[in-house]
């Protein structure tokens, strides 16, 4: 969803969701880089059975990142893409499948805003690179330095679309990247990759949330199946809750606002673009080399529990005395559909409804109390009565105007509050003229008693004397200035070196002209307003209103089938640049009845050319292009070379709403139609729609099974036997040019070589079929272990358990470590106490005292130090690794033998979940036991290694004392004083 | 539909020259002759289209399907497909604010001859907000095309019932304002006559300053040039559109203007001082070479419209004030949003 602000919002008031990421890196010795063995447990003390990548929130910050020089070739990219890869999978370590999805052709709902943001993008690029090339020729000129420019073409992100030779590539370099790893890295020696390319059509996410539907409605999912999903949209925690999986966790970056940037021209950090003086770095400091790497340089992860969110809900959405028995699962459904309101990628929101102003808590409000008039839920499997959400907009629409009145005024209040702030901080400056001598101000209380004035009248005199001394200084010197500068610095340098008349400017008193708004919501007649210059209709057009409500109404149902059922219609779309307000939505009942079913999505070409500007054309063959430029061409209208911005209330061009055309599908179809012939074969197969890939390595039960397939050369699918692939289901067809074991793989990227001892195998493979009309089941699946809970129960101080112990990371049992006060004292001589760093979201405590609220002294206290500062424990956040101690990885080796995946057989690797579970329960406490366990079993392959059980006083100390030391640090009790009476620790409390 | 269309119409006579009232019509009238058009040029209305911009491009494809003579009605074809994909060119134009390539804006804006649109909504490009220097200001263009326009439309009035073409919104607007665009050229005479008489008067006062009594010379200049000064009034509070940091509430505001263009605007606590203020801009417009009246775009009561202004040579930096009085108010269809 294109709302940063969601999750914003969403990490602010359920905080205790966020786990940050324990990441462990590739050490080095003597200058070998050892890397890291992923067979080994996951540092997070939580093991994930599935990884699923979004591929493109991973292209994108590596192809054109903003927080470090961009990669100079494709090749680079394609390095940068492995390695970001290579990152993600050390941190979740799947066992089972790894699913990366890049985005496919999307369905034409989405595609008005891939096209608005590629006009836009095109444009900006444009605009960077002018200023840039003026900017540099201006430093020339006054004989600034700047690096050479590379020889390199302008990155255009705008390739980053299905059906560019980009896109083409990318997928050929990432089946390198996955043959390469699954013959040599051992964490990847039985996972089942899938990769999902641009030539599949759909949207990353919503390819893997297929994935995931069509596999948990076939009878061998395995209903404990821990998911994690990479991806940076917050809609992905919309669809991970859609899934109703109970175990599924998102990994994301680290939002960090205001994160430094470097200058685009000199690569310097500390200044912007428009800044640039084009001055040679100074040497500053001993520590001088690393001046250029920004001081936290790699992003950090988090981890989002949606198991805990659930919790949240549970505790927010349940209801007592409903008129139907209550159904959190059902609840949960209409969470998410409220969520839609305030925004998705297919709709605009609704003007009433901003995040930031609490309309989700508006809207969940306002649900309980309607829900008990409504006799039901909302939604049921992605599927949305129109009625009892009537009853929702209405109940929205009364409370409309005051809202768009309070809005108002929290703005002129927001604007004084600033303006006060900024004539204070300019008060705060010392004043223009400070009388000096005996009439010097003096502070109170400094010198016994005020002296007497002594010859007033001389000071006077003296003062003045010295004032006109110094006029005549600064006229003396300007006039030299003008002798030197010849006539025409006269102007400048008088203006800037006359130090009295220095007239306040007229931009000093008024702030920023602010954008017109004609619209008004605030005042009476908003309504015909909004409508008449946002949609160019009058007042009495009922019949066009209601047009727009229609549209939004099936887009409300489109939205939510999409996520719960998969693209009802790839035709679809919103045809509007605007949304109708909550109390338009009367008589909704009839409104949406069914989508036109068996659309089918654009080829990749014909996409390019619906979401492509004609400055982007040079992806397109000749003739394609053409019908972009050409004033005789029929489709010519789909590209204008300006569009307008109408700012709708926001402050800059890309906050504003595009208002691009839209694109007539017949039009442009009719127009392809001619120039389809002119199809190189090559483009022909870049405009096909590909099928999904499946990889396995050599020691995975199905290699044997997939070359049996090849040898047979079988022409029809086959399905996948699932006690061969942790129950995965799926059709498999082989592939034209498949990698096999034993057949080198070349590299694509030249700095890569090429795998000579491949042991890999691809296969097509095709999501589990169901029937036209299947209904996706949003329910638990039965067998379903429900994690154990991480909030504080509401009842616990009444309960007598002692005091409460909040959870951290994954583990609920983890041992935390101590320091005592000697330790304390070391560290903080080793660490300033000057270093604080702001919690990530601002408001939010930082992340160590996520479940804080009542937490008391532990039993311990005696260790507590006397520390004057408490905020310096935040400095050990950041070097987490040289903390390690350095034996208990290698001890680890021995006391853990079932995580050893090497030595097991090929045949136990469907049951190695099962034992991982049982071996892993003592250690790690899995919050959920897995069914079938089987006790034992491994101990006669585990050969001599060790005694599998581990006592927990030796096991989980051991490990766990890497990260526990700086959780029991941050979860000082001392520390939790401090936060106790926090805004945001509004649940506990 | 019919009766709508007529009302429509109707709004709009005050206005329009002669000819363009026709071209409404004929509209109407040739589709009610042509029932099997009509039926089929309405299954072109695009879903999203309202029926104001539906009227408007149903005109522009009815008009010019005669230069596509390939074009038959029901029958898909390319040529129809161009033609379609201009009049949507056209129309995202005029209502989107879309700017396409010069070439196809030429084209578009001939084929559009003729076709009148009422109230078209005033919309800023994304360049123009990012403040790129591409197009010169607002004013001048307009000055240049209204200049332009009257001689090729002169000539293709006779083989044509279309009159002056709506390409750009703003010439659009002018048109609805029934604001003429020889306008500036028919005041050009009288301020010159004006500008000499100002010269010498402050000649014969000592030259422009602070002391002097600005609205009496402008008065006496304005009166020997057998013309007189029209002072517009209105207290400040009573002003929308002024910036919302503005402390001040009290005093008044005077707008000067002499035959309908404006000429400068003025506050000050009560209403001479604030005629004296007017008056005061009013004459610094004459201290330079020579001045001009052109078209300009302003704001009035909380809308834009197409204003007559007198201005000196130099590149104006900040907008014109919002004005305080529309002479051209009275042949306007009154707007909603006022």
């Amino acid at each position: 969803m294109g709302v940063p602000a969601f999750f914003r919002w969403l990490s602010r008031k359920y905080c205790s969701i966020i786990v940050h990421c324990m990441e462990e890196k590739a050490k080095e010795c003597n200058g070998v880089r050892i890397p890291v063995d992923t067979s080994k447990p996951n540092p997070n003390e939580v093991e994930f059975d599935n990884l699923y990548l979004d591929m493109n929130g991973i292209i994108h910050p590596c192809t054109h990142p903003e927080d470090k020089p961009a990669p100079k070739n494709e090749d680079e990219m394609m390095v940068a893409i492995f390695e970001y890869i290579d990152r993600l999978f050390n941190i979740v370590r799947p066992r089972r499948v790894l699913y990366m999805a890049i985005d496919g052709v999307a369905p034409r709902a989405k595609m008005n805003q891939q096209r608005s943001r590629r006009f836009r993008a095109s444009k900006e690029g444009v605009e960077l690179q002018e200023e840039k090339q003026k900017i540099r020729e201006e430093i020339f000129q006054r004989g600034g330095y700047l690096p050479n420019e590379e020889i390199k073409e302008r990155f255009d992100s705008n390739c980053i679309t299905p059906g560019t030779e980009f896109m083409d590539n990318l997928a050929k370099c990432l089946r390198y990247y996955v043959a390469d790893r699954l013959s040599n890295d051992p964490g990847w020696r039985n996972l089942t990759v899938v990769l999902s390319d641009a030539s599949a059509p759909g949207e990353g996410e919503h390819k893997i949330m297929d994935y995931i539907r069509r596999q948990r409605a076939q009878p061998n999912h395995d209903p404990n199946t821990h998911h994690c999903l990479c991806g940076a949209d917050a809609d992905l925690i919309m669809l991970g809750l859609a899934t109703h999986e109970p175990n599924f966790t998102i990994i994301r970056e680290e939002f960090k606002p205001n994160k430094p940037r470097p200058c685009a021209l000199c690569g310097q950090m500390g200044h912007e673009l428009k800044d640039c003086q084009g001055v040679a770095r100074e040497k500053k400091g001993e520590f001088d080399q690393f001046a250029d790497s920004p001081p936290v340089s790699e992003q950090e992860f988090i981890f989002i529990r949606l198991s805990v969110l659930r919790e949240y809900l549970e505790k927010e959405l349940t209801m007592a005395s409903l008129p139907f028995p209550f159904n959190f699962e059902r609840s949960v459904d209409d969470w998410v559909f409220m969520c839609f309101f305030v925004g998705n990628d297919f709709l605009p929101h609704l003007p009433s409804l901003e995040i930031r102003e609490g309309a989700i808590d508006r809207l969940v409000g306002i649900y309980k109390d309607v829900v008990h008039r409504t006799g039901g839920y909302l939604t049921e499997n992605g599927f949305v009565n129109l009625e009892r959400v009537e009853m929702i907009m209405q109940a929205v629409g009364v409370a409309e105007d005051n809202i768009f009145k309070k809005r108002k005024e929290d703005d002129e209040a927001f604007k004084r509050r600033m303006k006060e702030k900024k004539k204070r901080l300019k008060a705060e400056q010392a004043p223009a003229f400070l009388p000096t001598g005996q009439f010097a101000p003096e502070a109170l209380g400094r010198r016994g008693a005020p002296q007497p004035i002594h010859n007033a009248r001389h000071t006077a005199f003296e003062m003045r004397m010295q004032g006109q001394d110094q006029r005549n200084k600064d006229a003396a010197q300007s006039l030299k200035a003008l002798m030197r500068n010849g006539n025409q610095a006269l102007a400048g340098s008088s203006v800037g070196m006359d130090p009295r008349g220095q007239k306040r400017k007229a931009e000093d008193s008024d702030s920023e002209p602010e954008p017109e708004d004609n619209v008004r919501l605030w005042e009476d007649g908003w309504k015909q307003r909004y409508y008449k210059t946002k949609f160019d209709v009058d007042v009495g057009d009922d019949a066009f209103r209601r047009k727009v409500v229609k549209s939004y109404v099936e887009g409300l149902c489109w939205v939510l089938r999409y996520y719960y059922q998969g693209c009802a219609s790839w035709k679809w779309y919103f045809p509007f640049h605007y949304a109708p307000f909550a109390s338009d939505f009367k008589d909704l009942k009839d409104m949406f009845t069914d989508f036109e079913t068996g659309t089918q999505p654009f080829k990749p070409l014909e996409q390019l050319m619906s979401v492509f500007p004609a400055a982007s054309g040079n992806f397109l063959p000749q003739t394609w292009r053409a019908l972009m430029t050409d004033p005789d061409s029929s489709i010519i209208d789909f590209y204008p070379e300006d569009f307008a911005i109408d700012l709708n209330g926001k402050k800059y061009a890309w906050q504003g709403v595009a208002l691009l055309p839209f694109v007539d599908e017949r039009r442009l179809r009719a127009a392809l139609e001619e120039v389809y012939p002119d199809l190189t074969p090559e483009e022909r197969k870049r405009n096909s729609l590909g099928s999904d890939v499946m990889f396995v390595g050599r020691s995975h039960p199905l290699c044997d099974f997939l070359i049996e397939l090849y040898r047979a050369e079988s022409k029809e699918g086959s399905e996948i036997p699932p006690e061969l692939c942790h129950g995965v289901q799926g059709t498999l067809n082989l592939d034209e040019e498949p990698i096999l074991p034993d057949k080198p793989v070349v590299s694509p990227v030249p700095v890569l070589r090429d795998i000579m001892q491949n042991s890999a195998i691809g296969i097509k493979f095709k999501d589990p079929q169901y029937n036209e009309g299947y209904v996706f089941k949003a329910v638990i699946l039965p067998g379903a272990k429900i994690p154990s809970k991480v909030l504080k129960p509401g009842d616990w101080e009444n309960s007598n358990r002692g005091p409460w112990k909040p959870q951290l990371g994954f583990n609920p049992n983890r041992q935390q470590a101590h320091l005592d006060r000697s330790a304390f004292r070391a560290l903080s001589h080793s660490i300033s106490r000057q270093q604080h760093r702001d919690g990530p979201y601002s408001n939010a405590p930082p992340p160590g005292s996520y479940h804080q609220g009542q937490h008391r002294p532990r039993p311990h206290g005696g260790h507590i130090p006397s520390y004057p500062n408490s905020r310096q424990y935040d400095a050990y956040r950041g070097p987490h690794a040289s903390y390690n101690p350095p034996q208990p990885y290698a001890r680890l080796q021995y006391s853990n033998p079932g995580w050893n995946r090497a030595v097991q057989g090929q045949a136990a690797a469907y049951q190695q979940n099962q034992q991982r579970a049982h071996i892993a329960q003592p250690t790690y406490q899995q919050p959920q036991q897995r069914p079938h366990q089987q006790p034992q079993r491994h101990e006669g392959q585990m050969g001599g290694q060790g005694p599998p059980q581990i006592s927990p006083s030796n096991g989980p100390g051991e490990y766990s004392s890497s990260s526990s030391i700086l959780n029991s640090v941050y979860f000082h009790p001392r520390r939790s004083k401090v936060f106790r009476s926090a805004p945001s620790m509004w649940w506990t409390s | 539909m019919e009766d709508d269309v007529n009302g429509y119409t109707r709004t709009r006579v005050r206005s329009m020259m002669a000819e363009e009232r026709q071209g409404e019509d004929v509209v109407s009238e040739f589709l009610g002759q042509n029932p099997h058009l009509a039926s089929w040029v309405e299954s072109l209305q695009s879903q999203c289209e309202t029926n104001k911009q539906w009227r408007a491009r149903r005109e522009f494809i009815l008009r010019n399907m005669e230069s596509f003579p390939t074009v038959q009605p029901g029958v898909a074809s390319p040529s129809l497909d161009r033609l379609l994909s201009l009049s949507m060119v056209w129309a995202n134009h005029i209502f989107l604010g879309c700017i396409y390539s010069q070439t196809i804006m030429k084209k578009i804006t001939e084929m559009a001859e003729g076709i009148v649109v009422r109230d078209v909504p005033v919309k800023k490009t994304r360049d123009e907000i990012m403040g790129k220097g591409k197009r010169p200001a607002m004013c001048e263009i307009e000055a240049e095309s209204s200049a332009k326009k009257p001689k090729p439309a002169a000539n293709e009035s006779e083989s044509r019932a279309g009159g002056r073409a709506s390409a750009r919104p703003g010439a659009a607007a002018g048109a609805k304002a029934g604001l003429p665009p020889q306008a500036p050229a028919e005041h050009q005479p009288f301020f010159n006559r004006l500008y000499k008489a100002v010269a010498w008067k402050l000649v014969s006062a000592g030259g422009f300053g602070p002391n002097l009594d600005h609205f009496e010379i402008l008065r006496a200049c304005v009166e020997s040039s057998k013309a007189s000064l029209s002072c517009v009034f209105v207290p400040l509070k009573d002003i929308p559109d002024l910036p919302v940091s503005r402390t001040q509430k009290e005093g008044q505001v005077c707008e000067l203007r002499c035959q309908t263009v404006y000429m400068g605007t003025g506050y000050g606590r009560d209403e001479s001082s604030a005629r004296a203020m007017a008056s005061k801009e009013a004459l610094k417009v004459f201290q330079g070479r020579k001045v001009t009246v052109k078209i300009c775009r302003r704001r009035f009561r909380g809308r834009d419209v197409e204003d007559l202004v007198l201005l000196d040579e130099q590149p104006r930096n900040s907008g014109l004030p919002p004005a305080l009085d529309y002479p051209f108010q009275s042949e306007q269809p009154v707007g909603t949003l006022s």
